[in-house]
């Protein structure tokens, strides 16, 4: 790891914060309704997993540990849903654009997370929790994934650009 | 005989085993093969091929590795490099690959010094990959999304050989898939690359003979980024009318990178770029406000962009934009000049103001119209005058003085500072000095010494100078602190300009000085077109006219005039360009020239048409020499002629109708001196009417022995001797045919001298003699008379006479004129005396008059002598001077002043003794 990795992971969130709610809004624009009229409804996390990330983390290992799993399960379910959308919205080219730059920013900061775990805090394992798997529901279902998880990331990722 | 059927068995063996190859392939195997199988060499690199013998092969064909040969295409290998491992194994070594070819093939020379091919490889050189270098990476925004990146590198030398190039690149924790170049081998590019990983990047090149990593890069691709430039570029009108404000979309998220940016501008129509100061536009921004532009002025703007802290690469140029400034009020006001035309009346002047239109960036807008203002200056007392004007000239007529002209422009912004210009009544300040025009850049430039007063501005005029056009002038104004400028019009080539600088001084101006000039000069169009004026026998006037401004192409520098006879060398004389006229000398007489003339200028000549004229045979006068002396002396021959004639018309007449005496008419009876009443003065008078004598009678006095004259001396008065009557002794008797017969002519003839006159042919004649004959002494006066018409014949007329032939000769000749009937009363002595008496007191120009008169055609020689007085002759005047005064004068005129005189007396002279009584016998 070089010695700039810390502030790349801090860029590539930033970057994730201010990319987030445009992917979010594009993505609800793309679902059509009742997606774009009833977004709290359908979007809502609630029964939904999402990995915890806190501010009032005191340790910065842990805010990476935390951000690891974040950015895991987000990777995962960046994944599954630029896949899903593939197949619903084919011709949403700027949709599928933001949903794959975005997937690889993650795996990007992942990358950089795994590096400052592994240098700075030593850490070759974490155990992450990802999202159920859309493959095979229904259309509707998908998208309301989707939707959930990207309105709980654009929450979420805010945060973290804050605290980094 | 054992080896010659070994031979036959042996080739059979391998006529069948190759046949036996090519027929039935695989099933046959061949006498043997070679290792290593086409092997892949390094050039430069040592290599051993080894050919090994099938032992089948060895029983029927007696074939050993003794008999190899190795052939490299077709030439053999040399046998050092072979080395026999066994009898059916055979190598070959070459050092040096480089020497080897496809195929290398292993032979086999059989008996009989057959040679059969055994096998053959392909051999193939190359070299391995060198590492690739100069690796370099750069990532292209190709929207808002994508990144891809392109890596370039040296791939190295050229191998010969098929090289895989690999470009890899990992994260730390993660690997990609190789970029492999599909149609170069020296760059690849990754579709997308994530900012803020370092990313590791290499180039792999590996083929037959090796592999090779170029270094490796480690980096950031938001380092490398060449983002694309902003787009939607707006420009919009400030308040202000020198400021535009620029707008724009950058293409790339802030969070990814922040930028920096450059714009740049021009004027629309200029070519060269104007660049905002990069520190003003170093931060992230969506748009700037340009400051410190022109008013009313289009301008285009660009702009591009990089990662704010200037590590990666600038974005292209965003395209052109283009914005307009507001109006405002015009910057200056506009130059103004004055053309006077005073011609028309000695006190008013027609003064033309002209100025120049303004032209950006000074009218900041569009001008509506200009404004001048005349104020004349005391003594003249006139209210300023106010114009308003579309145009930039203004015709005034305005009275002698001095004025102050202002001119203002006027936009829909407002309006410009002044311009003022002072006429004065006249230009009396210092002009300008030294002004000379030189071309320069394709420029014509005037220069000049300012003059030593402080100079507002110079005005510089200029004209193109042709015959078939006027001059129209151009001017431009020049700030006080230059001493040189180039005209700012269109300025031809090849055409003369009249340029002329005047100083503007804040209380008059200078006059102007002048000078002309070319911007760049020809040879003349043509050439002067020459001709005689004047053609001589040596010499011809040349004459020409100077070449119109237009066809001189430049300052004629000088004439050449070429000139040549038919078949001699053309001659040539080079002229002053002033002049008009030449002359050209020594030439050969009555001959053809050709003559032709060039001019130059500074950039060559040009030669006019020829002309050709031939030069006189005679020069001047001397015909007019010629022929005139022939003329003279032709017309003194004609005249010496006639004079001879004349002289000699008595005698020629003589010869043609002589006069024949009537002899019925005489009458010797009353001729006796006895019976003078028989002569009937009335019946002379009669006959010789009034006026009609004109004659004279010569009296001659002299008693000089007419010996003393030698008859040669007497020959010239042979003739008139002939025509004079001599002395009465000489009569010639009865029938009237005296010498004195002669009806025209009276003389009197003596020894001493004689003077003879023409008289008419009626005129009759005396003689008196006052000498005797032949020096006898007469008693008395003896008068012969005739009144025979008659000429005498010329027996009787050639009278020997010698005293008639003395009078060329005589000291003195007096004549006096008979018709002055006072001295008739007079003795003939009394008459001589009288005659003195007369000519004494004239003068020799009298004298000279008189004797004009009298014998006209006379000889001069004759008249000369007349002129002279004898002192002894002058003295006896002066004592008859008392008594003859009241007699009348002999001068001509008192000849007729005096007619009463006249006409109380017969108009006839002869006989003048009848009068007085008749003759006297002898």
């Amino acid at each position: 790891c070089r010695s700039n990795v810390y502030e790349q992971t801090r860029k590539q969130v930033a970057l994730l914060n201010a990319t987030a709610q445009d992917l979010f809004s594009l993505y609800l624009k793309c679902q059509g309704e009742p997606f774009s009229s009833e977004t709290d409804k359908l979007c809502s996390p609630n029964g939904f997993f999402f990995p915890d990330f806190h501010e009032n983390r005191t340790s910065e290992k842990e805010v990476m540990v935390a951000m690891y799993k974040l950015f895991a399960f987000l990777n995962a379910s960046l994944g599954n849903i630029t896949r899903d959308q593939e197949e619903l919205n084919p011709t949403a080219k700027e949709l599928l654009d933001r949903l794959h730059n975005t997937t690889k920013t993650t795996q990007g900061l992942i990358s950089n997370l795994t590096c400052l775990l592994c240098k700075n805090y030593n850490i070759f394992q974490v155990d992450v929790r990802y999202g159920p798997n859309s493959k095979g529901k229904r259309a509707f279902k998908k998208k309301q994934q989707g939707c959930q998880v990207l309105r709980k990331y654009v929450q979420v990722i805010s945060h973290a650009a804050r605290i980094l | 005989m054992f080896s010659g059927w070994n031979f036959m068995a042996h080739g059979l063996y391998l006529f069948l085993n190759f046949c036996s190859i090519e027929v039935s392939g695989a099933l046959v195997q061949s006498c043997g093969h070679i290792i290593p199988e086409s092997p892949v060499l390094a050039l430069g690199s040592n290599f051993t091929a080894l050919c090994i013998l099938n032992e089948s092969c060895l029983d029927f064909g007696n074939i050993y590795a003794n008999q190899i040969i190795w052939k490299i295409k077709n030439r053999m290998v040399p046998k050092e490099q072979y080395r026999e491992i066994n009898r059916t194994v055979s190598s070959v070594t070459f050092n040096d690959t480089s020497s080897l070819a496809t195929p290398l093939t292993c032979n086999i020379l059989a008996d009989g010094q057959m040679e059969q091919n055994i096998y053959g490889i392909t051999v193939t050189l190359g070299l391995p990959p060198e590492k690739p270098k100069n690796l370099s990476c750069i990532v292209y925004q190709v929207s808002k999304l994508i990144y891809p990146m392109t890596c370039t590198w040296d791939p190295g030398r050229h191998t010969f050989l098929d090289t895989q190039f690999r470009l890899k690149y990992r994260w730390p924790r993660e690997d990609f898939p190789d970029c492999i170049p599909k149609d170069a081998n020296s760059s690849c590019t990754i579709t997308d690359v994530q900012f803020f990983v370092n990313l590791e990047v290499w180039v792999e090149a590996a083929n037959a003979l090796g592999k090779a990593e170029s270094d490796r890069l480690i980096f950031d691709p938001i380092e490398i980024v060449k983002p694309l430039s902003p787009h939607n570029l707006s420009i919009n009108s400030g308040i202000l009318p020198s400021v535009l404000k620029l707008s724009w979309e950058n293409r790339i998220s802030a969070a990814a990178m922040k930028l920096k940016f450059n714009i740049r501008y021009r004027i629309i129509g200029e070519t060269d770029w104007m660049q905002i100061p990069p520190e003003d536009t170093a931060s992230p921004r969506t748009s700037f406000s340009v400051q410190s532009l022109r008013p009313y002025t289009e301008y285009v703007f660009s702009i591009r962009c990089m990662k704010e802290d200037g590590v990666g690469y600038w974005s292209d140029w965003s395209e052109d934009k283009t914005g307009m400034t507001t109006e405002d009020k015009p910057s200056k006001g506009p130059p103004l000049w004055r053309i006077i035309d005073a011609s028309h009346s000695p006190v008013f002047w027609t003064v033309h103001l002209i100025w120049k239109a303004l032209q950006p960036p000074e009218t900041n807008g569009i001008i509506l119209q200009y404004e001048v203002t005349v104020r004349a200056r005391p003594p003249l007392s006139r209210l300023p005058e106010k114009y308003s004007v579309n145009s930039t000239c203004l015709t005034l007529k305005l009275p002698n003085g001095t004025y102050e002209v202002t001119v203002v422009a006027h936009n829909r912004a407002g309006m410009s500072p002044s311009s003022v210009l002072l006429i004065p009544a006249r230009n009396s300040e210092a002009p300008v000095k030294n002004i000379k025009t030189l071309a320069k850049d394709g420029k014509l430039w005037v220069v000049w010494t300012a003059p030593n007063s402080s100079v507002l501005r110079y005005i510089v005029e200029w004209c193109l100078v042709s015959n078939s056009s006027d001059c129209v002038t151009e001017w431009q104004s020049e700030p006080e602190n230059v001493q040189g400028t180039h005209l700012k019009g269109d300025i031809k080539p090849f055409k003369c300009y009249l340029i002329t600088v005047y100083p503007l001084y804040a209380d008059g101006q200078g006059s102007g000085q002048s000078v002309k000039a070319y911007l760049q000069q020809d040879r003349p169009s043509k050439g002067p077109t020459v001709q005689t004026k004047k053609v001589g026998k040596a010499e011809a006037v040349l004459m020409w006219n100077h070449l119109p401004v237009d066809e001189q192409n430049g300052f004629i520098r000088s004439y050449t005039i070429f000139y040549k006879t038919v078949d001699g060398n053309e001659t040539a004389v080079s002229v002053d360009p002033s002049k008009t006229e030449y002359t050209l000398s020594s030439l050969a007489s009555d001959t053809l020239y050709t003559v032709r003339m060039m001019a130059y200028t500074d950039e060559g000549g040009r030669s006019g048409p020829d002309f050709t004229f031939t030069t006189q045979k005679f020069g001047e006068g001397e015909i007019e020499a010629i022929v005139v002396p022939v003329c003279l002396a032709f017309l003194l021959i004609v005249l010496l002629g006639v004079l001879v004639c004349f002289n000699k018309r008595d005698l020629i007449k003589k010869h043609i109708w002589p006069n024949v005496p009537d002899p019925s008419k005489s009458n010797i009876a009353q001729w006796s001196p006895q019976v003078p009443a028989k002569h009937n003065f009335s019946s002379k008078e009669q006959m010789y009417p009034e006026g009609s004598f004109t004659d004279v009678s010569v009296v001659k006095i002299e008693a000089d022995d007419k010996k003393s004259f030698s008859e040669q001396d007497l020959k010239p008065f042979d003739l008139l001797k002939k025509e004079k009557g001599t002395s009465e002794g000489h009569s010639s008797g009865i029938g009237g045919s005296s010498c004195m017969s002669s009806p025209r002519q009276s003389v009197s003839d003596s020894d001493e001298g004689e003077a003879t006159q023409n008289t008419s042919s009626t005129v009759q004649y005396s003689t008196v003699v006052l000498n005797g004959y032949r020096d006898q002494t007469p008693a008395v006066q003896v008068f012969s008379r005739s009144e025979s018409t008659q000429p005498l014949l010329d027996s009787e007329e050639r009278v020997e006479d010698p005293a008639g032939g003395h009078g060329g000769s005589m000291p003195r000749l007096q004549y006096f004129r008979q018709n002055c009937g006072q001295d008739e009363t007079t003795t003939d002595r009394l008459r001589f005396e009288r005659a003195k008496q007369v000519v004494s007191p004239a003068s020799e120009e009298d004298l000279v008059g008189f004797a004009q008169l009298q014998i006209s055609g006379q000889n001069s020689q004759l008249l000369a002598l007349g002129l002279e007085i004898n002192p002894e002759e002058a003295a006896l005047a002066e004592v008859l001077q008392a008594s003859t005064e009241g007699l009348c004068t002999v001068r001509p005129e008192t000849v007729e002043e005096n007619p009463a005189a006249v006409n109380e007396m017969p108009k006839s002279y002869l006989p003048q003794t009848v009068r007085q009584g008749g003759y006297m016998p002898q």
